[in-house]
């Protein structure tokens, strides 16, 4: 049999029996150290390898190219999970065709060995290949085409910008208050060095304690519906909401912003939001219409604790204009 | 003996380039610490001045109005944390209404500016970027002469080229220039009047560096041949690039001192009232680091266009001399580009630590709000900048002899690329419908969405540069066999460089997600530290093996394949939409400032413009400059054409051509 399409049956045999037979034995409901799809797909891939380099087999490039593309797909289609959305795997397959380009193009012997087959079938050298590309490629087209006027009821993406850049200065209870250089006043201790205490347990032997356990105590009286117990987003209101509350475990939310934000994004709420963040898409209430400056401060300040994230800070030397 | 040869040449080139970087950044490091201790002094002058006219004019209470109001700086503070205070030397911030902006009927005035704006710094920063090639290229000129006499003809006559399509472009920038001013001027007379009226010594200084870098430039140029003759003369010559590139410097920092001051302004009080000291209006926040990536992004944007020029000129070769020479030149236009788009990100990071450290809002605004998209298109766009310099040096690896044993890594390089890419454009936040946000189970996707955050981010940039680095290593040893007797200890000191590099890169990446916000920035130092070690170590390393070395043969100029050549359009190309992209964004981020918080834009043009249309926008100034730039090559090459006459036939053929 040919090498080639050996290594091509192979390939894709070894694909059908991988996805089929194991597939479900890596994907368990609990998801262990050995058995998930990641362990899966490297298994694969060393199957892959080791087909060709045990038997020899040495395909061409053209083929070549599509297994390493091939593998990209399937790994964005069918092994990263929860699935990412469409324009994202675009962009990512992008990147992939790309760097499989790059493969591909690293060297004139390799670009040429890889052109070969497809300028052969153009000239006609493969007359039958010539034929059922020809043939198929206005079906393709008018598939792509029959798909894309077809109409779709989804809800169209936005562009929401989740962060926004705060103003200058913000108004709660009556009182101004610029953002710039704004501060927790219960931070009392800058490097947080309470890891062993908690609050609730010890409230009574640290004053920044005691302003955590308040704060903790408004969060879960107001804030964990949508936000969560574990304050990752998850709340149990959290599934009817578009978009859904603020993850903040996430290192990409308070993680990186400062106090000052949080209380300005806290006390206005959704409708406070600037245009650019569609303020009628956030279910945030306002919540200086509910609780009081300190108490606003006080949940801040237990997200921080409860999360393990400081709040951002800039070195002021630089910002200052001390240069 | 010849890889003793090319071993010195690349010896030589490379240290050239390195000690004339160091030398022509120099300036700005020591500058910095210089202008932090001269600063400590003028504060306390100012300030023990500001007691005595304060104390004057309590002794004097009842005697009428003091003469001079001191009021306090925006942005200055003195050692206490207090706004430093200053007399009012300058008329406040004009209201600006709608006769003081000028329209016209086919386009709003702020496109015609943006447009006017950018052919301008296009034509400025390839002006600015070909004296500091001639420069080095000279010098290495002058330093392979005794060596390798042909060669160092080539590098002259290259330098020499370059010059002489610079010239044309000098003049075409002026007009440029000019047309930028009368743009301004004439629609927006009410902030050009403000402006002028802060920067009006600044202004005249500007014209009279323009002259001096016009006769200095002339001498040079003109006096190419004459200065030639002799080796002291040629060291004059030489020296007096150097000269131009501190006149270009100078220039460009001047120029650069009005665009940092309407985003981040210090020198003014709340009012816009000039405090009377140039110095703080000149010298505000941004100043360096803007300074600093425009010299690096200058020299990148000047190899992407003159190795443009160059793979044109390859493609449509019709001598195998012609083709050989053109190659060379497109090795030497890419060497250049690739030596400055390295630190290139680390000059971009320094100046978004400022941004973000003058105003968080501006900050935010940049890399989580209405920018942030723009953000994604330009990682996307540096990302294949790296791409087309990867793609080039594998392209032109695989044509050297003895590159066999290096190509076989070319695959696991593109690998650990394209994986470093996809955490580097992984956006924070994903567009994706309601559908999708549910099947995802929250706004951040468990496993990419960790891509998201700036840790990730500076990993990824990391290790993409430390393996172009590894690449260019590889390139430079392709033909050579190493013959030093520790050559086994020297492969080990690389690979251990690489390898710990790698490891440190991606340890500090991960130990990112376990700091606070602030310290974690920090950690950039050491990730950017451990990159330009590789750099520097490991070249270093490489070079001095290639002493006694064996050639495998010579690397075979006018072979380049065309993906390899093709390569270099596409660095070129990628790089001006690039520019544009980031001086829009670094332009727009005032929003509806013309001087951020001082002056306030109330022209009906005081929009920020969708994503699409800025796009057409940079798209219509990319094809548009690139139009003149062919323009300006094509006149620069009549004169050529008839110094060729004169050229003695056949170009000398390149030291690895020569057994």
């Amino acid at each position: 049999m040919n090498k080639g399409l050996l290594s091509f049956v192979l390939a894709v045999g070894g694909l059908a029996a991988f996805h089929i037979g194991l597939f479900p034995v890596f994907t368990p409901k609990e998801i262990g150290w050995v058995f998930n799809r990641y362990v899966y797909y490297l298994l694969f891939a060393f199957y892959l390898v080791f087909i060709h380099v045990g038997l020899r087999l040495k395909p061409p490039m053209a083929l070549r190219a599509l297994y390493v593309w091939g593998m990209g797909f399937y790994f964005y289609e069918s092994i990263l999970y929860p699935p990412v959305p469409w324009t994202l795997f675009i962009t990512y397959m992008t990147m992939w065709s790309i760097g499989t380009f790059l493969y591909i193009s690293q060297d004139p012997l390799t670009f040429r060995e890889f052109r070969a087959p497809i300028v052969k079938v153009i000239v006609g050298d493969y007359k039958l290949a010539r034929m059922v590309i020809f043939v198929a490629l206005p079906f393709l087209v008018g598939f792509g085409t029959y798909k894309a006027l077809y109409p779709h009821f989804e809800e169209p993406v936005e562009l929401r910008t989740v962060h926004p850049a705060p103003p200058a200065t913000t108004r709660v209870h009556g009182k101004n208050y610029t953002l710039e250089g704004l501060n927790n006043p219960f931070r009392t201790d800058e490097q947080d060095n309470y890891k062993d205490s908690f609050p609730f347990l010890d409230a009574d032997k640290q004053e920044y304690m005691k302003s955590v356990t308040e704060g903790g105590t408004i969060f879960f009286q107001n804030c964990h519906f949508c936000h969560g117990d574990q304050l990752n987003g998850l709340g149990m209101f959290s599934h009817v909401f578009n978009p859904t509350p603020a993850n903040f475990i996430d290192p990409g939310t308070i993680a990186m912003l400062r106090e000052s934000f949080l209380f300005w994004r806290v006390s206005k709420g959704g409708p406070g939001l600037p245009n650019e963040s569609t303020p009628w898409s956030s279910a945030m209430p306002p919540w200086e219409e509910h609780l009081k400056t300190e108490e606003i401060w006080k949940v801040i300040l237990f997200e921080y604790w409860y999360t393990g994230w400081h709040p951002r800070t800039f070195d002021t030397e630089s910002s200052a204009g001390k240069e | 003996m010849l890889g003793k040869k090319t071993g010195s040449k690349h010896a030589a080139i490379v240290l050239g380039l390195l000690v004339a970087f160091a030398i022509y950044l120099l300036p700005g490091m020591v500058g910095e610490v210089l202008a932090k201790e001269a600063f400590a002094e003028q504060v306390f002058a100012e300030e023990a001045f500001a007691k005595e006219v304060m104390a004057d004019e309590a002794a004097k209470t009842g005697e009428g109005k003091p003469e001079v109001e001191w009021s306090q700086d925006v942005f200055y503070k003195d050692w206490e944390g207090n706004p430093l205070k200053g007399p009012v030397s300058g008329a406040p911030a004009p209201e600006l209404v709608e006769t003081d902006y000028n329209r016209y009927g086919f386009a709003p005035s702020r496109m015609i500016l943006w447009i006017a704006n950018q052919q301008h710094l296009y034509f400025g920063s390839f002006v600015l970027a070909v004296p500091i090639f001639c420069m080095i290229i000279e010098f290495i000129g002058i330093r392979t002469k005794e060596t390798d006499p042909i060669m160092s003809k080539k590098y002259d006559k290259l330098a020499y080229d370059l010059m002489k399509v610079s010239l044309t472009a000098y003049s075409w920038t002026a007009i440029l220039g000019g047309i930028l001013l009368f743009t301004f001027i004439t629609l927006f007379p009410g902030f050009f009047k403000y402006l002028a009226g802060i920067f009006r010594p600044v202004m005249h200084v500007y014209a009279l560096m323009f002259l001096a870098e016009s006769g200095v430039l002339y001498v040079y140029y003109y006096g190419w041949e004459r200065m030639s003759q002799d080796k002291f003369m040629k060291w004059i010559h030489c020296s007096l690039s150097v000269l131009l590139n501190l006149i270009g410097t100078v220039l460009m920092y001047l120029a650069n001192s009005w665009a940092t001051f309407m985003q981040a302004p210090g020198g003014i009080d709340e009012q816009g009232r000039f405090l009377g000291n140039i110095w703080h209006v000149i010298h505000s926040t941004l100043w360096n680091p803007v300074g600093v990536h425009r010299i690096l992004g200058n020299i990148v944007f000047g190899g992407g266009i003159v190795g443009a020029y160059a793979a044109y000129h390859y493609l449509t070769a019709k001598t195998e001399e012609e083709r050989a020479h053109y190659d060379w030149v497109c090795y030497v236009a890419m060497f250049i580009a690739i030596f400055g788009l390295i630190p290139l990100p680390f000059a971009g990071y320094w100046l978004m630590k400022e941004v973000y450290a003058f105003r968080q809002q501006m900050g935010i605004t940049l890399m989580g709000g209405i920018m942030a998209w723009l953000f994604i298109i330009q990682a996307v766009m540096i990302g294949l900048l790296f791409f087309a310099a990867n793609s080039y040096l594998h392209n032109s690896m695989s044509r050297v002899k003895g590159s066999h044993r290096y190509m076989k890594y070319c695959k696991y390089m593109v690998l650990l690329l394209i994986v470093c890419f996809t955490m580097w454009m992984t956006p924070h936040t994903i567009v994706m419908t309601p559908a999708e946000l549910k099947a995802m189970g929250g706004a951040q996707h468990p496993v990419v969405g960790h891509f998201g955050v700036m840790s990730a981010k500076n990993t990824a940039v990391n290790l993409m540069i430390t393996c172009t680095v590894l690449c260019f290593i590889l390139y430079q040893r392709a033909n050579k066999k190493i013959m030093v007797p520790w050559a086994t200890i020297g492969n080990c000191w690389i690979a251990a460089i690489f390898v710990g590099a790698a490891a440190n890169i991606i340890y500090l990446g991960v130990y990112g997600y376990f700091l606070p916000a602030n310290q974690r920035v920090g950690l950039s130092v050491p990730q950017v530290s451990t990159t330009l070690t590789t750099l520097f170590v490991g070249v270093g390393i490489n070079i001095s093996m290639f002493k006694d070395s064996e050639s495998f043969g010579e690397i075979t100029w006018g072979s380049q394949s065309k993906v390899g050549t093709y390569a270099i359009f596409m660095m070129a190309i990628a790089f001006t939409w690039l520019m544009g992209l980031m001086g829009y964004i670094r332009s727009a981020v005032r929003l509806f400032w013309h001087v951020t918080e001082v002056v306030r834009d109330n022209s009906p043009d005081a929009y920020t413009l969708t994503i699409g249309e800025a796009g057409k926008m940079l798209t219509f100034n990319t094809l548009f400059v690139w139009v003149q730039f062919v323009v300006v090559f094509w006149v620069a090459s009549l004169t050529g054409k008839k110094a060729e006459v004169k050229a003695p036939a056949g170009v000398p053929v390149p030291a690895q051509q020569q057994e």
